[in-house]
């Protein structure tokens, strides 16, 4: 058998032009929206970075759920925390992303763009009382309709802050900043007494700042960005202060928030948001500022402190759509989560449980104080971050921020670009 | 039957090569060919990452000629392979002629400079940004002696000279390792004759080794400059995700990872870059190639 030129030529031309072909309208050969029928079947239930710590929660939970629903298999599997994002973008456009998944409204949006989220004010919106309201709205896309995932724990956090360092530069420990003029002052004080070796903040200032101060960060509709405001632009003019005087950790234009982390656990930056479960990781990691750790509420001009939501989405796709939506409830309502909360620093998105006594009553320790503080803070915290903020954009406004600060650009023509730049990946989003 | 065993046989000849050839030619198929063209038919439509593109002709590449982000990440590219390109020729040549000669307790330095080698660039990266930090034993010592701190972390270009400083370091026990079987090959007579005719260590390295190795030199040259192209880890690890101070240390590589991933990635824009970055490696590999004939001819 001789493969002729002209047999080889072809080959060659489809090998090109196949992937053409992938540039086509996807099929529909997903599932319904139904959820209605009797819940059975094999599905696959994904989380994100949980096994190391809580394998036998998520055991139980899965027995439990087989055990309700007999006739079903929950195939639980678990994806690092490193490239997430990734794992699923390549699930989804594979056709292999699983029946439930644990996202994050930033990553719900772009799935349920594209049709892989399902809608549970259609499927489950029996279910939608169960839970806050503010938590319920948490997975609802600008421009759609409907709500795209189930939501599952919450999460917030103190400002941490080191005592002694507050010492050293002649500050009061036992009264921290508590408005943004307060900490700016404090700030420059503190670089100043220390010839600029102590920085106060080591991150430069996010989409979640901007919106802790203030700033209008989307029109209404959802349509545009909206944070080179004025006030966008006091705060961006305020950390360039910072910058100059190394009250801004020189490292902060790289900074991520792991590196930060170390910085204050070293004593190099003095204070560092955080949550309960960074009390245990001073505690071991670095006992003498755990003795010196000042524990205070998050800064905010606007009454509400920041909130970051998880969330249960359910794969359009499935073919098993009763028993997945069934299972993304199971994971989420007020039993699981609280028994959940019970096992790590987190917070229950169900209506009530935020009431329970675990998150009412003190016990005279920092963790519970952390906790309870947190609890009563999320009643009214709001996710400051737009749920089409993508990675982009967040590389757009991190990226001209840093040109702000090294006084390559001003802040006001910085967000501006910033504005250009988001606004242009946001239309070719679609 | 004799006859007709041998035209079978014939017959059969052309297909044998292929099916030898097959599993190769699978994988480099599937492997190889199959990305290649879907990333040059990507690169023009207007592909996402979870949506299907339509058309859009050279759009992709009016846009990025006109991006600042994309001359960044070119320019630091090529700056890449001008710092890093000569010592990883040069360098390991020396080691390799320094750790060449028989002598007791070589093997352990043959290995130690190989050791960089072996370990994984993400462990390599880590452990140069602990060095390298605002408040790292680098700095410690260089406030120790007085010179005071240097923001090697926080600087555009002291970011991308410590990448670079972090690629030669690691580089330099595998190409040593290629110039000592190019050494190994070049006749003890020579530098023998040369040393007769007075020539003393230097003139025999310019006038003997040099010479001897000199495809080899080629090759490193070549290897090294693909290598310091397609440049990512290094600089990711130690810039960050974002490409250090507003994006300035952006690398092409890394700009096509930055575009093309993730949820909202565009996949047809990274794919115009990837076609840029083939592109200016072949030609680089073209370059050096003449050059080697040229010098030959």
């Amino acid at each position: 058998m001789r493969i002729s030129r002209r047999v080889f030529a072809a080959a060659a031309a489809a090998v090109v032009l196949m992937p053409l072909s992938a540039c086509g309208s996807g099929g529909d050969d997903g599932g319904s929206t139904d959820a209605s029928g009797k819940v059975e079947g094999d599905i696959t239930f994904q989380t994100w970075n949980l096994r190391a710590n809580f394998k036998s929660y998520f055991e139980g939970v899965v027995s439990g759920f087989e055990k309700k629903y007999p006739g079903t298999h929950v195939k639980w599997i678990d994806q690092p925390a490193e490239g997430y994002a990734d794992k699923i973008s390549a699930d989804a456009a594979g056709g292999t992303l699983p029946d439930v998944v644990n996202v994050s409204p930033d990553l719900v949006a772009p799935l349920a763009k594209a049709g892989l989220a399902l809608d549970l004010d259609k499927a489950a919106a029996k279910y939608k009382s169960e839970y806050l309201p503010g938590a319920w709205a948490s997975h609802q896309i600008p421009g759609m309709t409907g709500t795209y995932a189930f939501p599952w724990y919450l999460n917030t956090g103190p400002l941490f802050y080191n005592k002694s360092l507050f010492k050293q530069a002649g500050l009061d420990p036992d009264q921290p900043p508590t408005t943004y003029d307060e900490l700016f002052a404090d700030a420059l004080q503190l670089a100043q007494k220390t010839d600029g070796k102590v920085a106060t903040l080591a991150n430069v200032p996010t989409v979640e700042d901007f919106g802790r101060y203030g700033v209008e960060l989307m029109n209404k509709a959802g349509t545009a960005f909206a944070f080179n405001d004025a006030k966008g632009i006091e705060l961006l003019t305020k950390y360039k202060e910072l910058y100059d005087a190394k009250a801004l950790d020189p490292q902060a234009l790289t900074a991520t928030p792991e590196s930060s982390g170390k910085k204050f656990l070293t004593g190099a930056v003095a204070m560092n948001p955080g949550s309960a479960l960074d009390l245990d990781n001073f505690k071991k990691q670095a006992p003498t500022l755990y003795k010196n750790i000042g524990i205070t509420d998050q800064i905010t001009s606007t009454g509400h402190v920041n909130m970051y939501v998880m969330g249960v989405m359910v794969n359009s796709k499935t073919k098993h759509t009763a028993a997945s939506v069934a299972f993304a409830h199971y994971v989420t309502d007020a039993q699981q989560q609280m028994s959940f909360a019970k096992k790590v620093a987190i917070f229950p998105s169900t209506a009530g449980s935020l009431d329970d006594p675990y998150f009412t009553k003190e016990d005279g320790t920092d963790e519970t104080r952390v906790r309870i503080a947190a609890a009563k803070s999320l009643k009214n915290a709001v996710n400051y971050t737009p749920v089409l903020f993508s990675e982009q954009m967040k590389t757009a406004l991190r990226n001209e921020v840093a040109k702000a600060l090294q006084g390559k650009e001003s802040p006001k023509t910085a967000l501006d670009n910033a504005v250009k730049q988001c606004d242009t990946l946001l239309q070719q989003q679609g | 039957m004799a006859l007709s065993t041998v035209s079978r046989v014939r017959r059969q000849l052309p297909t044998s090569p292929w099916l030898f050839a097959a599993p190769g030619l699978l994988i480099t198929g599937v492997f190889i060919l199959y990305p290649f063209g879907s990333t040059l038919a990507n690169a023009f439509t207007d592909r996402r990452t979870l949506i299907p593109g339509h058309f859009v002709g050279f759009a992709n590449f009016r846009e990025l000629w006109h991006d600042d982000m994309f001359w960044t990440g070119l320019r630091n590219s090529t700056l890449y392979i001008v710092g890093v390109v000569p010592a990883l020729v040069v360098l390991p040549l020396l080691l390799a002629l320094l750790v060449q000669k028989n002598i007791p307790g070589i093997t352990f330095f043959r290995s130690a400079f190989y050791t960089p080698v072996v370990a994984s660039i993400v462990v390599v990266g880590l452990i140069w940004v602990w060095l390298l930090d605002e408040r790292g034993l680098v700095n410690s010592l260089l406030e120790t002696i007085g010179v005071g701190r240097i923001g090697f972390l926080s600087d555009q270009w002291l970011l991308l000279f410590s990448a670079m400083a972090v690629t030669v370091w690691k580089g330099l026990g595998y190409y040593m390792i290629i110039y000592l079987a190019a050494l190994a090959n070049v006749p003890r007579e020579l530098h023998e004759a040369a040393s007769v005719d007075g020539a003393g260590a230097i003139r025999r390295f310019f006038t003997v080794t040099v010479p001897a190795v000199r495809s080899t030199m080629v090759l490193v040259g070549a290897l090294s400059s693909v290598a310091a192209f397609k440049v990512f880890s290094e600089v990711y690890l130690m810039a960050g995700p974002s490409g250090g101070p507003a994006g300035e240390d952006t690398t092409l590589v890394m700009l096509v990872q930055r575009t093309g991933t993730g949820l909202t990635g565009r996949v047809g824009y990274a794919s115009a870059l990837s076609v840029v970055v083939f592109v200016v490696t072949v030609a680089l590999m073209l370059l050096v190639l003449r050059a080697d004939r040229r010098e030959d001819a």
